[in-house]
């Protein structure tokens, strides 16, 4: 792509909608991002923020548009990640214009069961 | 939003000035949540673009996390209808929940197509979550280059 990251940073950006929720110690991100591909996804961890970018291809803006309705812009949205996100295991998935991360909690924060033994 | 009496005669700067900062302090105090429910912003009818060129139109529709196999596109008469289901994404019972924007169900939305539009070539195709239809015109309405020999 002939971008700028100059270019890049003027663009109008959306935060993109999607579901958060922790499931069996793992943080899951899920992100409608439509017309993004996976290489176009742009995810990275910078001290304590998980930074997500999305860059959808840009239409011709002179076009001539019966109908506009679709929202423009590319997705960015930036988290900030307690100390209980293991930085090192980040997974993410691209899939049908949704994009899926999984943040793993780190196995110190993980509930442990004891086990109590009986003399 | 306040009623505020009409005040007719007398303009005091300094009252208004008090009022503008109510009027900020009371628009922080908003509970403001994004309303924004995704994609499927417009109920349950999708947004859609619709660009127009030489030869053909161009239907695009945003349907993030819906299968193809989800998506029935179909032409009645010069109606269109794009039809589908949004599944929900799977998580389990236990799992606690921080934000649930995402949107799910059925949806529809049809389009009256102009009568330039050929009917039978139209196909569709999803890639990276957005529906593409290409909607060819009749051959007897594309614009024609006539080359005239000049002896």
């Amino acid at each position: 792509m002939a971008t700028t990251s100059k270019e890049l940073e003027a663009r109008r950006t959306v935060r993109p909608v999607g579901n958060i929720w922790e499931e069996d110690g793992t943080v899951m991100l899920r992100l409608e991002m439509p017309g993004v591909s996976k290489n176009d996804i742009d995810l990275r961890v910078e001290n304590d923020q998980l930074i997500v970018r999305g860059t959808r291809q840009v239409e011709d803006e002179n076009k001539s548009y019966v109908i506009r309705e679709r929202a423009r812009g590319d997705f960015a949205q930036t988290y900030t990640l307690d100390d209980t996100i293991d930085r090192e295991r980040i997974e993410a998935k691209m899939e049908r214009g949704i994009l899926t991360v999984t943040l793993h909690l780190k196995d110190a924060v993980k509930p442990r069961k004891i086990e109590v033994k009986a003399r | 939003m306040n009623l505020i009496r009409w005040k007719t005669p007398g303009f005091d700067p300094a009252q208004e000035l008090e009022r503008i900062q109510q009027e900020i302090n009371r628009l922080f105090d908003l509970d403001y949540t994004d309303r924004s429910m995704g994609l499927f912003d417009r109920a349950t009818s999708p947004a859609i673009d619709v660009v127009e060129e030489e030869d053909h139109f161009t239907a695009m529709c945003d349907l993030p996390g819906v299968d193809q196999k989800d998506v029935d596109v179909s032409i009645a008469g010069n109606v269109l209808t794009i039809k589908g289901e949004k599944k929900m994404s799977t998580r389990s019972e236990k799992a606690k929940v921080f934000r649930k924007e995402e949107w799910a169900g059925s949806f529809q939305r049809t389009l009256s197509l102009p009568r330039s539009v050929d009917p039978d070539k139209i196909q569709a195709e999803m890639t990276d979550g957005v529906l593409r239809i290409q909607l060819p015109k009749r051959e007897e309405v594309k614009p024609r280059q006539i080359s005239v020999n000049v002896s």
